[in-house]
């Protein structure tokens, strides 16, 4: 297919998707007196949707290309649990006031999710180098969620005994776009935009280490530099989409699934592709936790995770009936 | 610093040595080639041909002295290095499905700029390396889906793009069938031709007796022998490393049928 074409329907999809999402919801669009401010709790959501959605697709596409595995994502490899937490212990020091007082309180969040995707990524980097098989990477980013999910449990103890407090780690937690306020997506734009930027700038390096490590380096690529600069920009786009999506899980492995039949495995194409199909697939997630009947609100998070593990199943199952039959 | 090497070698290394898990793996060796200079790394399995290779190259850390051009190539950039020195290895690690033109256009990386895109100029190149070693039919296609002889095309049409004069192929006729491995042999010869040197390490001592016009004998990692390939590869040397003789006046060997190219 053309790419023009992809990226006309991609980007056709956003709008579809952003179009609806500003439509649908509680309330009605028709009453005069609600309308302004409908549409304008709705555009914040749509707007931090859109965000969350770009940063953890295209981050998906980096750390697969980074680690030259299809199979990981910011989530397999436990950075967007990592995120969480930093985002989880971001809350308590605002709660406490610690941090607060030296910084505006919208900052606070996503450089906690910052600190703790960053930190995330640089144990797997230690543990991790080229050669590391599916398994092991995988098991390792497990290690990592279990962890960061442990402590993340601790903290939300420490939260108890605060309602507003706890309330508010567990809505992070289970991640949702319902309560992000409009100056957390402000903080949040610019990290998004920054970090697709870059990763689009070291899509050309990132083509030629689908070649491994050694041909790279041979082919003129600083392989050190290189891992550790796409390093820093997956965790720049993976905490900007925790600090206004929450723990939103499996954006960043079923989006460059879907593309590279689309439109190839170069990054130059792909990055743009991802950041619009992300985009579309997680405002799309936001329409359904909206109209999804429940009790209350579906958080976001629920639904990438029940459309998103399947979908990783059935590619770890393919990947290995590929490789038992070549 | 040593003295800068003469110009017309475009690659030479003093004492090369590597050592892995506190073993010397290649031990000072010293070679040089010049333009219109094909060179067979030849020697039993595990006398440091790859090893050799992959230090030239900066894969494995190594001691000893490398110039490139006559630059010591400790003063180079990776990108400086990869506009010089063109290496095809044995096995790509690449699995994933990318298309036999984006292969070759990873050669370019070394001359983008900042942002990296292609220009007009690494479009051609990508062309023309793939026409010349003619892969060009095989650009659309993933190179995960090609065979093993059309890979290797590709390969060397990626270490062509780099516009490296010197080019260094790790077994290039491995597991190739014999059309295929006189078809590379010979376009090896045409780019040694065109003022390229060429290093390449063969299994095979006839092909590296018929297609190269030098040798590098190595055994344990050192150098046993080295000179013109008729010295190299002659009964003595050959019966020391390999410890077998060489039957005198027994030739079989292989060329494209009268009138068409290999």
């Amino acid at each position: 297919m053309k790419i023009t074409l992809v990226y006309a329907v991609l980007a056709a999809l956003l709008l579809a998707a952003v179009g609806l999402a500003l439509a649908v919801g509680q309330g009605h669009l028709s009453d005069p007196a609600l309308r302004n401010a409908l549409l304008e709790l709705r555009a914040t959501r749509v707007a931090a949707a859109l965000l969350a959605g770009v940063g953890l697709a295209v981050g998906g596409v980096v750390v697969q290309g980074v680690f030259r595995n299809p199979l990981v994502s910011p989530s397999i490899l436990g950075t967007t649990a990592g995120a969480s937490l930093g985002g989880q212990l971001a809350l308590l020091a605002l709660a406490w006031g610690s941090a607060g007082s030296t910084m505006p309180a919208e900052l606070v969040l996503p450089l906690g999710c910052l600190a703790g995707a960053g930190v995330s990524l640089a144990i797997l980097l230690v543990f991790c180098r080229e050669r590391t098989g599916n398994l092991v990477l995988i098991l390792t980013g497990f290690i990592l969620s279990s962890l960061f999910l442990a402590v993340g449990g601790f903290v939300t103890s420490l939260a108890q005994d605060q309602w507003d407090l706890s309330r508010a780690v567990v809505a992070f937690t289970l991640g949702g776009v319902g309560g992000t306020s409009a100056r957390q997506v402000a903080a949040a734009a610019p990290l998004v935009l920054v970090g697709l930027l870059a990763c689009w700038a070291w899509s050309g390096t990132l083509d030629v280490l689908i070649s491994g490590e050694d041909e790279a380096r041979t082919l003129g690529v600083e392989v050190g530099q290189a891992r550790r600069w796409t390093v820093v920009w997956v965790a720049v786009l993976t905490s900007a989409a925790i600090s206004v999506g929450g723990n939103v899980a499996f954006v960043g492995l079923v989006v460059p699934h879907v593309l590279r039949p689309l439109v190839g495995v170069g990054h130059r194409r792909l990055i743009p592709a991802a950041a619009l199909l992300g985009a579309a697939f997680l405002v799309g997630c936001d329409v359904l936790a909206r109209v999804v009947p429940s009790r209350a609100e579906l958080p976001l998070g629920v639904i990438t995770g029940i459309i998103g593990a399947p979908v990783f199943l059935f590619l770890l199952a393919r990947s290995y009936r590929e490789v038992e039959h070549g | 610093m040593a003295s800068p090497s003469p110009r017309a070698k475009l690659l030479e290394t003093r004492c090369l040595t590597v050592v892995r898990g506190g073993q010397p793996r290649i031990e000072d060796v010293s070679v040089a080639v010049e333009a219109g200079q094909i060179l067979a790394l030849i020697g039993p399995n595990g006398a440091g041909k790859s090893t050799f290779m992959k230090a030239v190259v900066g894969i494995l850390p190594s001691q000893g002295e490398l110039f490139l051009d006559g630059r010591p190539a400790a003063d180079l950039s990776r990108r400086e290095r990869a506009r010089r020195l063109a290496y095809v290895p044995q096995h790509s690690a690449l699995d994933a499905p990318m298309l036999a033109r984006e292969v070759v256009a990873q050669g370019r990386f070394s001359h983008r700029g900042g942002w990296g895109r292609p220009s007009a100029a690494d479009r051609a190149a990508v062309t023309g390396a793939l026409e010349s070693t003619g892969a060009l039919a095989l650009a659309d296609r993933p190179f995960t889906r090609l065979s093993y002889g059309e890979r290797r095309l590709v390969l060397l049409a990626r270490a062509l793009a780099t516009g490296a004069r010197t080019l260094l192929l790790d077994e290039p006729t491995a597991a190739l069938d014999v059309a295929h491995s006189l078809a590379l042999l010979s376009r090896l010869r045409e780019l040694a031709a065109d003022g390229h040197a060429v290093i390449v390490a063969l299994h095979h001592l006839d092909e590296a007796a018929e297609h190269c016009t030098s040798a590098l004998l190595l055994q344990r990692g050192r150098v046993a022998r080295s000179g013109p390939v008729a010295e190299v590869i002659a009964a003595v040397p050959v019966r020391e490393v390999f410890g077998v003789d060489l039957v005198p006046g027994v030739h079989f060997g292989y060329r494209a049928p009268e009138g068409e190219k290999p």
